[in-house]
């Protein structure tokens, strides 16, 4: 050891100077750190009752310092916009510059005024910390957090223009006009890129890449991301079940992005002969020389079509009516979506090469022992075209109609009495548009709206979407919740007078299964020279003759199917309403279930050939 | 097709005519018997994507056979009973009002439903009639207990018949 030398050591006296401080008063400093300010950006605070794992706070950091972390605990609910992810903060790389709360579109995130945290070489894994509302040591309390000033979440979606109740109530022109350039941008920077929407639709559609691309000004691009997951954006930028906005982030605290209308702004934005060229981007540039027939050209039948036919193999598609679409094309109505938009789709799959063969229906003009012996593999996609009756006494009157039966009459023209008062038994979509529609043709007919719509459900579990309700009351239709239908009252003469119900006490039982209780104490009457039954769909099975029904397995009244939609038949598969319930969304997932199932099995059919 | 089932005003009146419990047991017994040989017979007549239902009901039949006559053996078949309405089943009522449909040679789902449960509601109701117009004693017991046995069925009924029926549309 060197001795120090005389400058560094100082005077022998120094230690004398401390002797000045004797007469001064002593000044003690606390050990704790001092309080930081109200708004002072510490260690982060997280909310996990209001945490959705949406990952935004990940996405926003420049600083690489947040992971999201899987709490297996945590039950993931992709439907309805949860997953089982937490953020987990680096300290050794965060900045505290508080993006991540600004961003984050729940809430749940905000800074503590905690800002000390120390530890020995080996604990130096505490500086990576999965925050919690109590933050890193539970002290201080709320720091920086989201203020209306600091949100970077625009909370309100930009209005759709759309046609009034006067403008509308006697015509079927589209209601929804459409976002302009201005407005789709706009609409699209609202998105924060979560992802939630991907994981929620049943088709797993891009949205953030198509919604990315639309705030970017390209369109094509926009439309380049749907067709990977959808050739039916025409259909589900305008009816689509939107599972992708009710599972949107920003709708936690403010309006959901309008996905729905933003892939429809796509469309509008792109040449239909440009979106036939982009939807045919990925083709198979020779044809395996494999058959596929598929019947049905609903969205099921029609997706399967287009993948298949993307991948090489020759498609033919037979529909029984004379356009396609199936119920799309039949049982929604023109306001909600025009023939025109549908048939632009069907444009796109058909120029790839699917042939559809139309007034073709199976069992009358070809039969299914045919199709088997003609094709490697057939797709029953037949959807649900069948509507079901209450069977109440009195039902048998000609002047009680089935919706789906009248909706297919009113899209196809036909001529028929419009009735000046009318019940529609229902709560459903499809009670919703047979209502409308009738409203419409009364309008036109008499200059006045007189129809009622009786739901089993209460207001609250109304299976119809909100604003067809909300738009329905608007022009001019009675809705009354909880009311079930009892019969049906006929004059001595025989004309129909109306719908006698009862009040529904309760929609659920214990097990929350579907079983109303009712008051028959309530009775009430509703007017009407024609009632109208929108219960329930099924399936017209008959088609497969009685030798096939024998020969597939079903369950509970549906054809089993496995995973992929395969029958125990090999050679049958089977998508859509028929099988899943009736939704375009889920209908699309199928057809693309179903078609890579066909290839996989055509393709070991070729390497075992 | 209804001449055996106790909607039937014979069977009324056979119950009526019964005195002693092991006896008006054994009639519901039977009644069961007939019902599960009905529905056992119309299995092979409904397309196969609804025989489930057919097939449901008759093994239901078959519990309630089984569950009578096991009741009816007991030596011990009045506390039995007493100790079995301790909790009645409730009518919820219902709806798309019961009447029988005409079955015909192939019937759909909704008819044999709908033929399903106008055979529990009409034992429903008749068992009630009989306890009502019983002194109260173990046989108006025994007739709670049987109503209170068809109200159950038919409440599951019900359950099928609107997850069958009511399903929403597009």
């Amino acid at each position: 050891m060197t001795d120090i030398d005389y400058k560094a050591k100082g005077s022998i006296l120094n230690p004398l100077k401390n002797l000045q401080f004797l007469g001064r008063r002593p000044v003690t400093q606390p050990l704790e750190p001092r309080p930081a300010s109200a708004n002072y950006r510490g260690f982060h605070l997280n909310d996990w009752e209001k945490c959705i794992g949406c990952s935004t706070c990940q996405k926003v950091c420049d600083n690489a310092a947040i992971t999201m972390v899987r709490i297996p605990d945590i039950k993931e609910d992709p439907v309805n916009g949860i997953r089982n992810l937490r953020p987990a903060i680096d300290y050794g790389r965060c900045c505290w510059c508080g993006l991540c709360v600004d961003i984050c579109p729940t809430g749940s995130l905000s800074l503590s005024r905690e800002y000390v945290h120390t530890c020995t070489q080996d604990e130096i894994d505490s500086y990576f910390v999965l925050p919690d509302s109590s933050g890193m040591h539970g002290t201080y309390g709320h720091g920086w957090r989201k203020t209306a000033d600091a949100d970077l979440v625009d909370l309100s979606r930009h209005p759709m223009a759309h046609l009034e109740p006067p403008q509308r109530s006697d015509n079927f022109d589209e209601i929804m006009l459409g976002f302009t350039r201005q407005e789709a941008i706009l609409e699209a920077s609202r998105c924060v890129q979560c992802g939630m929407c991907h994981d929620a639709c049943p088709t797993h559609m891009d949205a953030p890449e198509y919604i990315r691309a639309i705030w970017q000004d390209d369109p094509e691009e926009a439309v380049r991301q749907i067709y990977r997951t959808n050739p039916f954006p025409e259909v589900c930028g305008r009816v689509c079940t939107h599972r992708c906005e009710t599972a949107c982030s920003i709708g936690r605290r403010g309006e959901p992005v309008a996905i729905r209308w933003l892939k429809r702004y796509a469309m509008d934005a792109v040449a239909p002969e440009r979106v036939k060229e982009i939807a045919a981007e990925s083709k198979s540039d020779y044809m395996t020389g494999k058959r596929i027939a598929i019947i049905g050209a609903g969205p099921a039948g029609l997706t399967a079509a287009f993948d298949l036919i993307k991948q090489g193999h020759q498609v033919d598609v037979y529909e029984g009516l004379s356009e396609a679409g199936g119920m799309t094309r039949w049982g929604i109505p023109e306001y909600r979506l025009p023939a025109a938009a549908l048939a632009r789709d069907v444009d796109v799959i058909t120029s790839l090469g699917v042939r559809i063969h139309y007034n073709r229906w199976i069992g009358r003009d070809i039969d299914m022992a045919t199709l088997q012996l003609e094709y490697d593999a057939v797709l029953l996609a037949i959807g649900l075209g069948l509507g079901r009756s209450t069977r109440i006494p009195g039902s048998d009157h000609p002047q009680v109609r089935k919706a789906v039966e009248l909706l297919r009459e009113i899209s196809q023209g036909s001529v028929f009495a419009v009735p000046r008062s009318a019940v529609v038994i229902g709560g459903g979509n499809v009670a919703m548009d047979i209502a409308r529609s009738l409203a419409r043709l009364q309008k036109r007919e008499y200059g006045t709206v007189r129809i009622t719509a009786c739901a089993l459900e209460d207001r609250a579990h109304f299976l119809a979407d909100e604003i067809e309700i909300i738009e329905a009351i608007e022009e001019g239709i009675e809705v009354l919740d909880a009311r079930g239908p009892q019969r049906c009252e006929q004059h001595a003469d025989g004309r129909l007078l109306g719908l006698k119900t009862w009040k529904v006490d309760s929609i659920f039982d214990e097990q929350q299964r579907f079983a109303p209780r009712y008051d028959n104490s309530d009775e009430r009457f509703h007017e009407g020279e024609m009632i109208i039954e929108a219960i329930g769909q099924m399936s017209d099975v008959s088609v497969l003759g009685p030798e096939l029904t024998e020969l597939l397995e079903w369950n509970r009244g549906r054809l089993k199917v496995d995973a992929a939609g395969r029958t125990n038949l090999p050679w049958l598969w089977a998508a859509g309403d028929c099988v899943n319930g009736p939704d375009v969304v889920h209908a699309v997932a199928d057809g693309h279930r179903v078609a890579a199932s066909i290839d996989a099995y055509l393709n070991i059919r070729e390497d075992v050939a | 097709m209804t001449e055996h089932h106790e909607g039937h005003q014979s069977g009324y009146q056979r119950l009526q005519a019964q005195k002693s419990l092991k006896e008006i047991l054994e009639i519901a017994t039977e009644f069961e018997r007939i019902a599960h040989d009905f529905y056992t017979a119309l299995v092979p007549k409904v397309s196969k994507q609804i025989r489930y239902l057919v097939e449901e009901l008759a093994a239901e039949e078959q519990e309630h056979f089984d569950l009578f006559q096991k009741l009816a053996n007991n030596p011990d078949l009045e506390k039995q009973v007493g100790t079995l309405i301790d909790t009645p089943a409730n009518d919820h009522g219902f709806s798309d009002c019961i009447h029988l449909p005409d079955l015909g040679d192939h019937p759909d789902d909704q008819a044999v439903l709908q033929y399903a449960l106008y055979r529990e509601h009409a034992a429903m109701e008749q068992y009630s009639a009989l306890a009502d117009s019983t002194e109260p004693g173990p046989v108006q017991e025994l007739f709670r207990y049987l109503a209170q046995e068809e109200t159950k069925h038919k409440n599951e009924l019900e359950k099928a018949y609107y997850e069958t029926v009511h399903r929403g549309g597009v």
